[in-house]
């Protein structure tokens, strides 16, 4: 069986699971997990159908969308070890714009990332007469000298200040959630291991240690298999 | 309206299949008593794989695991949270109030922090020493030897610290420390604030052979694929459904208890989610388990001509005394920790350290204590990583923010290097902070949903106070530099609304006296015979622990009781 079949045969296994008593799969099940076939990650029924709305619909033009692939290409340049592309950084924009759609959000998506875009446009607009799609790379970082630092107290920049943080923040925070930005960041787990302590390296490098008194009551990982056995007053014999 | 009655009559039926439920199936169904286990949600096991969420990595959720439909994140293992679609609650005007609800085989043990402190025996008796709220009609000694049966059984790692009120159990051994934990130590050290080894029911040594054995993913709130922490779904109840005893009764929502003529139960309606329709199924014994605020929304529905008050409810008490753990926290930017060099600490789905309350409270201006939790950690990233890439530069006197390739080193260079303090307190219980039905609003099965009033008290304050300024000192004894403001009076010292700690306990509280109480000390309903209440509703007090291991230590407790009620046929 293809990855994509088999994957669709879980979906239809974990709706039987949840929807105990709906006897049939509706074609509009079937609609949604064709759409949502690449994620599997332990959702309910509820959140199968958010997830669905979230992918299939339609939020940036083409043009907003590059625009953003613009501006995350300056605010995170691509390098040897990755770049935002791989990272998937306009996607989770799309995406951020839709799922934060609730009113616990306040139109997100329209309130801040899509006026974002707009705010950038208007500034590059005023100093170059172009969007800022048109401007070329040094007229934008001329404009993001201006707005990515939260010490310019200029009145008239304070909204665009704001907007650029979130627009960094979600560039990188997209970044470094996807697999080429972890391993970038160079992050070690979410795999099973047996922990027993930090690096003796690393001790010594912090210059910190354990205590003979503390340690000795930790696990014995050599042992961790046997079944566990106390006497009556609770010492663990195994 | 089409009612659908069942043709069984079980023993006992046991609503909602959480820390007191679970406990309170299997310890019935291994004696051999019929059980119908009636759960609001659906089944859930996390070793199966539709439902896993346990090792997969933020790029396998299309929004990074972001909290859009989990309050904690994606992959976060609770069905709820503090709002449910079409099940509301509101607050009194100027009070506040957050419920948590998860619908699942398991309820919230699925997602709990498996922190498992016993309640010491000062905890039960804690009028005995300022004169405020009450004593439990029980102590200690009545608890300890189910305490030791839930170590054995369930799986705890701790060690003897032979400390009056944190009592000692049958440990299993706690991991080493991290890196940051070590820090903590030092700066606890140094500010005379008593460190010890945490106490999770996480399986660092095999206890059993149905249970795997703890692999150090750091992901307890996604619950454990190989049962290496505690869920009663994974620990309790699925392996009591292989004994032939249990009846397991699905998005099954339980809005009243039955009565006969004389006042006694003899059943539950629920309505089937599914469907729509409501069923009735018959039992001789009744026990609640649904979490303290919902078994008093069932009781205060169940209103018949024996108990128009609601069941149970001739002392006007349930609802009364409701109480949830006080919370505070700091974060700590510890300059030392920067440019970390990385290995996989992961650990345990929490901490390895933590300090249990270490103060006389006679010395002190509030009457009860608290404990810290500690957390940090080169953790696995998750939405929101890296949103300030270079906050910290401040305390360089650096500029903060900018774009461009040096992001990446800031993210890098900032990563694993602070550390979070959370405090979390006893409250003192008060008559006037309850849940009631609110007659004008009813959820979306056409069944009346509770209405909250809830208001700390200065004793609240203070000992949030007394948080803030431990932190503030704990952070430049660890080295570090305390984040954010130091909050104030102004800001009621940075404490939680309550229900932020989901502990919220007392809703029916125990006592022998049955005016001042909703159940005795058995957790039997003063009132009604065979109704019992397994859940944290009969909390006195809260302790500063956390609840779990208590609501078991208790449930175990009394359904002996009615095990041994049913074979003397006293029921």
């Amino acid at each position: 069986m293809k990855r994509r079949d088999s994957i669709k045969t879980m979906f239809l296994g974990s709706l039987g699971a949840t929807l105990t008593l709906k006897s049939c799969i509706t074609s509009e099940d079937k609609l949604m997990l064709d759409q949502v076939w690449q994620y599997n990650y332990g959702r309910t029924y509820e959140e199968l159908k958010w997830d669905y709305k979230v992918l299939t619909g339609k939020f940036f033009s083409n043009t907003e969308l590059k625009s953003i692939e613009k501006i995350a290409n300056i605010i995170l340049p691509p390098n040897d070890k990755g770049n935002i592309k791989d990272a998937g950084v306009v996607e989770l924009f799309e995406i951020i714009a839709k799922d934060f759609s609730t009113p616990a959000h306040n139109e997100y998506g329209e309130k801040v990332l899509r006026r974002g875009l707009i705010v950038f446009d208007e500034i590059c607009n005023i100093r170059f007469g172009l969007k800022l799609l048109d401007c070329n790379d040094i007229q934008i970082k001329s404009v993001f000298d201006d707005i990515a630092f939260s010490d310019n107290k200029d009145e008239d920049l304070q909204e665009a200040i704001r907007l650029f943080a979130v627009y960094r923040g979600m560039v990188l925070t997209g970044y470094f959630t996807s697999e080429i930005g972890i391993n970038d960041l160079g992050y070690k787990g979410n795999t099973p291991n047996i922990w027993d302590g930090v690096p003796e390296e690393v001790l010594k490098e912090y210059s910190v240690s354990y205590d003979e008194d503390w340690i000795s009551r930790c696990v014995d990982q050599s042992k961790r298999n046997d079944l566990a056995e106390w006497d009556e007053d609770g010492n663990l014999l195994t | 309206m089409e009612i659908i009655k069942s043709k069984d009559e079980y023993d006992v039926i046991v609503v909602g299949s959480g820390a007191g439920g679970g406990m309170a199936t299997k310890t019935l169904s291994d004696a051999g008593i019929k059980v119908a286990l009636v759960e609001s949600g659906p089944y859930f096991d996390p070793a199966n794989p539709d439902q896993q969420t346990q090792l997969k990595w933020p790029w396998e959720s299309p929004r990074r695991g972001a909290g859009t439909n989990r309050a904690f994140g994606d992959f976060h293992m609770s069905y709820g949270d503090w709002s449910i679609d079409g099940e509301p609650y509101s607050s009194e005007d100027g009070t506040d109030f957050k419920w948590w609800r998860s619908r699942m085989l398991g309820g919230r043990t699925n997602h709990w922090g498996r922190i498992s402190l016993r309640f010491g025996p000062k905890d039960f008796k804690s009028k005995d020493y300022d004169g405020l709220g009450e004593n439990w009609p029980i102590s200690y000694e009545d608890i300890k030897p189910y305490y030791d049966k839930l170590d054995k059984l369930v799986g705890v790692y701790g060690t003897k610290e032979n400390m009056f009120n944190e009592p000692d159990g049958f440990f299993l051994p706690p991991p080493k420390p991290r890196l940051h934990e070590l820090f903590y130590i030092k700066g606890a050290r140094k500010s005379n604030v008593k460190v010890m080894p945490s106490r999770l029911s996480v399986l660092t040594k095999r206890i059993n052979n149905e249970r795997g054995i703890c692999f150090y993913c750091g992901q307890c709130d996604r619950s454990c694929s190989v049962y290496g922490d505690f869920s009663s779904s994974s620990c309790l109840v699925i392996p009591s459904l292989k004994g032939g005893m249990v009846d397991l009764y699905v998005n099954s929502m339980v809005n009243e208890v039955l009565t006969d003529n004389n006042g006694r139960a003899n059943g539950v309606s629920f309505i089937n989610k599914e469907n729509g329709k409501d069923y009735k199924i018959k039992g001789k014994i009744v026990v609640l388990a649904a979490s303290a605020c919902a078994t008093a929304r069932i009781l205060l529905n169940s209103k018949s001509k024996a108990h128009p008050n609601g069941l149970g409810n001739s002392s006007d008490l349930i609802g009364k005394y409701l109480h949830d753990t006080t919370g505070a926290g700091r974060g700590v930017f510890i300059p030392e920790l920067l440019n970390r060099k990385i290995y996989n600490e992961d650990g345990v789905g929490g901490m390895h350290v933590y300090s249990p309350w270490w103060l006389d409270s006679k010395k002190l201006d509030f009457p009860r204590g608290y404990h810290i939790e500690i957390g940090g950690g080169m953790t696995l990233p998750q939405y929101g990583i890296g949103w300030n890439p270079n906050e910290f530069n401040k305390f360089f006197g650096l500029r903060t923010g900018g774009y461009g390739d040096s992001l990446r080193d800031d993210v890098k260079k900032y990563y694993g290097s602070t550390i979070y303090l959370s405090g979390r307190g006893e409250a003192i219980p008060l008559k006037e902070n309850y849940c009631e039905i609110d007659p004008n609003t009813n959820d979306k099965y056409g069944v009346p949903v509770l209405k909250f009033r809830y208001k700390w008290s200065d004793n609240e304050f203070k000992q949030a106070k007394h948080m803030q300024d431990t932190f503030e000192e704990l952070a430049y004894n660890m080295g570090g530099i305390p984040l954010g403001n130091k909050p104030t009076k102004k800001d009621n010292y940075g404490i939680s609304v309550p229900g932020e700690i989901i502990h919220e306990v007392g809703t029916t509280r125990m006592g022998n006296d049955p005016k001042k109480s909703v159940v005795n000390k058995y957790e039997r309903l003063h009132d009604v015979d065979n109704v019992y209440v397994v859940d944290a509703a009969p909390f006195v007090s809260q302790a500063d622990k956390n609840p779990t291991w208590t609501i078991m230590a208790l449930s175990m407790r009394t359904s002996e009781h009615i095990i041994s009620e049913l074979k003397k046929q006293n029921i």
